[in-house]
């Protein structure tokens, strides 16, 4: 069954401004698409678009052609699963809980959802974390084990939210090679950021080609590009309103911004 | 972990098994019946409330992520108190298939304030928080009303009211307890199947909801099956105060936050907390019996202190 998420059109309005203005985009398993674009571009309304957490005034959000409103919230987390900016738990509960939690969907014994927690969290390099409780791990802990709730609702397509936001460079790096593990596992991948460097830890030499880049600006698609695209600098200068350039370090291509008004 | 819950399940049956003899000396010919009309039927009513009101207050601080929610936050109490205002001024004495009628009225009242809230919980785009400000808003109102009704009352009326906002569990035979029986049983059956629903509520609305989860079907019928079944406890036993605030937080303490363990917990330590408060209620004054709302506020507010007080150093 191929699962494919499809935006197309999606205008969002809040009185008289647009959030989101025809905004196409189609995610399937083994893709990457990471949408770029400084604060308030409409990043997070589109990705609460494609979730179905919010409905768009026009266009339409499908998932394998069928309308994402109107699946059953179960039938929808088959389908697509969230990382949210960081986890926003209101009690101590356990790694383990949290991501035996995430096992809602399927319908079966506690033990079989446990099971199967453990399981994600071996992949994740986080068993050790299990029966701790999740408001005392540090943010890159919590990321892992939100990363461990991904893997347990088993969705081939995987939307991340800026999900490195509060985390330090090394936990960065850590939690983006996870999100390349998946991609390369072949899940779908749909990732929002405005740090585009950070998705360099997110692959290997040679895979930038097959990373799609979708800039959005002020609610619209300002450019569709790839990773390795000569023009990807200019494209995100114009998105961020700095000058940016491409430049290899250690085999991988990272983008440095600068100010506008100092020419070469 | 493990032996905690035995320890504290154990407690609470030695507790539930020695309440019917505490109490003032029954005398030896009345003894079969002291205990088997009186003391016994009261034993179970404390069950049933007991055990309904803390697992409906667990449910709601789990439902609105809140440690202080409680069913007066929906407005559950302040309606059941205007039904019982509105039948003690009309004639209290009045009766209908058994029923009395201030207790259908309380029931009446606080199932029909909670279901406004339950019905503003279906709209989509409502956030938890504007369903505590529709709940304090409804109790606002009930509660002007109240006051207007209080007002045309006489004073051998505003003392019924009185007493009966006190909380109390009144001498009921047995036929009152097979009344509230099936009401507790749907409200406390029906909530604990949401139990899933409420571990995935953990991390929040909208992260649930991505997981799978109907948020507003859980919400609703959270509310819904928490009003019933204490509006059913309210019509016959009148606000028992601090119950369903305090049972919660002892299990959660003792045993942990999870929901598997949290929720079915909190029925049977609310059951034998409510008896073990009836029971001092009827020694603590000797001669006369204190309204048991009174002894669980009394009862609770300090262990609750002492709890969060111990938690923070």
């Amino acid at each position: 069954m191929t699962s494919l998420l499809e935006v197309s059109g999606a205008t969002v309005r809040k009185g008289e401004r647009a959030l989101l203005e025809d905004v196409s985009l189609r995610v399937a398993p083994g893709d990457f698409v990471a949408v770029v674009g400084p604060n308030g571009a409409g990043k997070t309304t589109l990705m609460r678009v494609a979730l179905g957490l919010q409905r768009p005034d026009a266009g339409r959000v499908t998932v394998n052609g069928r309308d994402v409103g109107a699946l059953s919230p179960r039938e929808r987390a088959a389908f697509l699963a969230w990382l949210p900016q960081r986890v926003q738990v209101s009690e101590p509960i356990t790694a383990l809980e949290h991501v035996a939690a995430a096992r809602y969907r399927f319908k079966e014994s506690h033990r079989r959802s446990e099971e199967s927690a453990l399981v994600a969290l071996a992949r994740v390099q986080a068993e050790a974390l299990a029966s701790r409780p999740i408001t005392e791990l540090s943010g890159g802990e919590q990321q892992r084990v939100a990363v461990a709730a991904l893997l347990a609702q088993e969705a081939p397509l995987v939307l991340l939210d800026e999900p490195a936001n509060f985390l330090d460079p090394a936990q960065q790096l850590e939690l983006y090679a996870l999100v390349g593990q998946m991609w390369r596992s072949g899940l779908g991948v749909l990732c929002i950021t405005h740090d585009i460097n950070v998705l360099a830890h997110a692959m290997r030499a040679g895979s930038e080609g097959r990373i799609r880049v979708l800039g959005l600006s002020k609610g619209r698609v300002a450019f569709e590009s790839h990773y390795d695209a000569p023009d990807l600098g200019e494209h995100l200068g114009r998105v961020f309103s700095v000058r940016m350039r491409g430049v290899e370090v250690e085999n991988r291509r990272v983008f440095v911004g600068m100010s506008l008004e100092r020419g070469e | 972990m493990r032996t905690r819950l035995v320890v504290m399940l154990a407690v609470c049956a030695l507790v539930v098994a020695v309440a019917p003899f505490v109490g003032p000396p029954m005398p030896p010919d009345a003894r079969d019946f002291i205990l088997w009309q009186l003391r016994i039927p009261r034993t179970l009513m404390a069950l049933v409330v007991g055990g309904t009101l803390s697992l409906v207050g667990a449910v709601y601080q789990s439902l609105f992520s809140n440690p202080l929610a409680a069913p007066s936050t929906i407005g559950t109490t302040a309606g059941a108190t205007l039904g019982a205002l509105v039948a003690i001024v009309l004639g209290a004495r009045t009766a209908l298939w058994g029923l009395p009628l201030i207790t259908g009225a309380a029931f009446a009242g606080a199932l029909g304030v909670s279901l406004l809230v339950a019905a503003i919980a279906a709209g989509r785009n409502v956030r938890m928080n504007d369903l505590v400000l529709a709940g304090i808003a409804f109790s606002m109102a009930a509660g002007a009303i109240s006051t207007g009704v209080q007002f045309s009352a006489d004073s051998a009326e505003l003392l019924t009211a009185m007493r009966w906002t006190m909380g109390h569990l009144p001498q009921v035979g047995y036929q009152n307890i097979v009344m509230l029986l099936p009401i507790a049983a749907v409200s406390v059956v029906g909530l604990l199947t949401l139990t899933r629903a409420l571990e995935v509520f953990i991390s929040g609305e909208e992260h649930a909801e991505s997981q799978g989860v109907n948020v507003r079907a859980v919400r609703m019928a959270s509310i819904g099956l928490g009003a019933l079944g204490v509006a059913g406890c309210v019509a016959w036993c009148g606000p028992i105060a601090f119950v369903e605030l305090i049972v919660p937080h002892i299990v959660r303490r003792v045993l942990g936050v999870s929901r598997r363990v949290l929720l079915p917990c909190s029925v049977v330590v609310g059951a034998s907390f409510l008896v073990l408060c009836d029971a001092v209620a009827r020694i603590i004054l000797p001669g006369r019996e204190t309204p048991v709302g009174l002894v669980t506020a009394a009862l609770g507010t300090p262990l609750l202190i002492y709890l969060v007080a111990r938690k923070s150093s």
